[in-house]
């Protein structure tokens, strides 16, 4: 998993159990590693270009923190650009039906 | 590299290539199955979990078909391919369509009354039942739904049987075909991919494998082979094909179902270990209603489509159950290795009449969940809006558009499509791989088009059709 796909991930987790969040980290990440390759090398250069625009985001003070990356992302998800859209979309659900099947998993 | 003869090899062990295994082998051919995917014992996993997700998907679920929009689709990848990890909802061919294809694609001996006849054959054999007692909750509210709007509704039969405490299990190929086609001698090999297939002068000599051990490690196997029998669904059967070198009329028209979702929430709790088997065929053949697996991954994810802040909802999930309205689409698709990939590309092209059946699908979904007493609705459109009444529902119109809708499917067919008609077809009537001796297709790939419902009992059927025709001939 690509730095600021970790950060993607951190952002949208809900659980506040650094345990959860540590097991649904690896299960992204090897749903990523899982991937058709041809899917992963786009996913990877979205992840190349976001994350750099992000980072020149916090440089420029205007992004502070996961809450803001958190916001940013929730904007992402209504673009109009498909692939920006779907990029936001594929792990939010990667994380939420992670989250979600591993507490139930646990109790 | 490890060598092994057979006289006829299996490639997938689906519902096309577990029905050809057994049928070959019950006949007294030595047959050998190879399946990419693991071999996984059908009771250790949870329907639908995580872990059958890790252990029984291809790529984990994660692929999709490039185009505007993307759809996301699923398919096992394991001993008895997606029959594992599939609703088991059966439901034989429509006999129009039947009708429709042999004309259209002047296919030999096909038409409902042959079909019939082997869909019998594998009813018989698999049990396809329904359920011996009341409908669960989410089942029962489509039903309700449609009962109050005057629409069409159906218990669809399942590949279950059922023991006398009403306890089903799902007759899937690793608990059936492939057992019998071991019993009658068949070897089967899981955790082996097919690289390509050699081929010789209009004939198959075997294919190049690799085949990895528990341990991790890897060896290339060469298996050779009086006949191939290809099964390893509508993306991967024409995959290898190219791979190996085949390529007319290989991979062009894809068809699927689009499917549009939503999450609707109750005043009551409602099951969630299994799929609804209720459908609403009130628009059949274009449209069709049903539900979807609902555990409480799949619920948040629905309700993360609608709107990201799902907080509130999840609260009450066990209230919360997920529904689907599919299309038989007009677009199609391709299919194309990729050299020095694993996987290939696959795209599809979405029709404006099927963007305004999506809308149209919603909308009624929407009002069958109303009217089965449901009091919020999560539409798989970004944005959504959030319905609670009628009025709500009409908002839903302009926003299912290509750049809001998120889609998905489950049915993937007519990569080889069958028929005497070689214009339009990659293999002849019985799955024959044109100008090749020896080379067949025996899966969804051979479909002419989009079946309008689960598309196993038709694969099956004309598995068995075809094994019966090789058998004479060959």
């Amino acid at each position: 998993m690509l730095w600021f796909e970790r950060e993607v991930v951190q952002a949208l987790g809900s659980s506040s159990d650094q345990e959860t969040r540590s097991a649904v980290e690896a299960f992204v990440d090897g749903s990523l590693r899982a991937m058709p390759e041809m899917t992963r090398l786009g996913v990877a250069a979205e992840t190349l270009l976001f994350g750099t625009y992000v980072r020149w985001l916090e440089a420029a003070g205007r992004l502070e923190g996961r809450e803001d990356l958190r916001l940013l992302l929730d904007r992402w998800e209504t673009s109009r650009i498909g692939v920006v859209r779907l990029y936001v979309h594929m792990f939010r659900s990667l994380v939420l039906f992670g989250e979600n099947e591993l507490v139930r998993a646990a109790s | 590299m490890a060598t092994m003869t057979t006289e006829v090899l299996v490639i997938g062990s689906g519902a096309g290539g577990a029905v050809t295994a057994a049928r070959l082998a019950e006949a007294g051919r030595q047959v050998t199955v190879v399946e990419e995917g693991p071999w996984v014992d059908p009771d250790r996993h949870e329907p639908f979990s995580l872990d059958e997700m890790v252990a029984k998907y291809r790529h984990r679920g994660l692929q999709g078909a490039l185009g505007s929009p993307a759809i996301a689709y699923a398919e096992g990848r394991c001993v008895g391919g997606s029959t594992e990890i599939n609703s088991g909802l059966y439901h034989r061919l429509p006999d129009y369509l039947a009708e429709d294809w042999r004309t259209a694609y002047d296919i030999e001996d096909f038409g409902a009354e042959p079909l019939a006849r082997y869909a019998a054959q594998v009813e018989e054999e698999l049990g396809v039942s329904r359920l011996p007692t009341a409908p669960p909750p989410s089942s029962a509210a489509l039903e309700r739904g449609a009962t109050k709007l005057g629409w069409r509704n159906v218990e669809f039969a399942r590949v279950f049987r059922y023991d006398e405490a009403g306890r089903g299990t799902k007759q899937t190929m690793s608990r059936t075909m492939v057992p019998r086609a071991v019993a009658a001698g068949a070897d089967v090999i899981p955790d082996c991919r097919v690289l390509r297939l050699d081929r010789k002068a209009g004939r198959v000599t075997g294919a190049r494998c690799e085949r990895t051990h528990p341990d991790g490690g890897r060896e290339l196997l060469h298996i050779a082979a009086d006949h191939v029998v290809v099964c390893a669904g509508a993306i991967h059967t024409p995959a290898l094909l190219q791979r190996s070198g085949i390529r007319r009329n290989i991979g062009n028209g894809l068809k699927m179902h689009p499917t549009v979702k939503i999450a609707a929430r109750f005043t009551h709790p409602v099951d969630h270990g299994d799929v609804p088997m209720h459908r609403v065929t009130e628009f059949d053949p274009y449209l069709t209603i049903g539900g979807s697996a609902s555990r409480r991954g799949h619920i948040a994810m629905a309700l993360a489509e609608a709107s990201p802040d799902i907080v509130e909802p999840m609260e009450s999930w066990e209230n919360i159950s997920v529904y689907y309205a599919a299309i038989r689409s007009h677009g199609a698709g391709r299919v194309r290795a990729i050299p020095g990939l694993r996987a290939p590309l696959v795209t599809y092209k979405l029709t404006e009449a099927d963007m305004s059946r999506l809308a149209q699908g919603l909308v009624h979904l929407g009002e069958v969940l109303l009217a089965a007493g449901a009091v919020e609705l999560y539409p798989s459109v970004v944005g959504g809006p959030v319905a609670r009444d009628l009025d709500d529902l009409g908002r839903w119109w302009d926003r299912t558009t290509r750049a809001n809708t998120n889609l998905m499917t489950v049915h993937l067919f007519s990569t080889v499509r069958m028929g005497n008609d070689r214009s339009r077809t990659g293999a002849d009537s019985y799955g024959r791989v044109w100008d090749h001796d020896n080379l067949y297709v025996n899966d969804g790939s051979l479909l002419p088009g989009a079946s309008g419902v689960n598309p196993q009992a038709a694969i099956m059927a004309i598995a068995t059709r075809n094994c019966e025709h090789f058998l004479a001939t060959i």
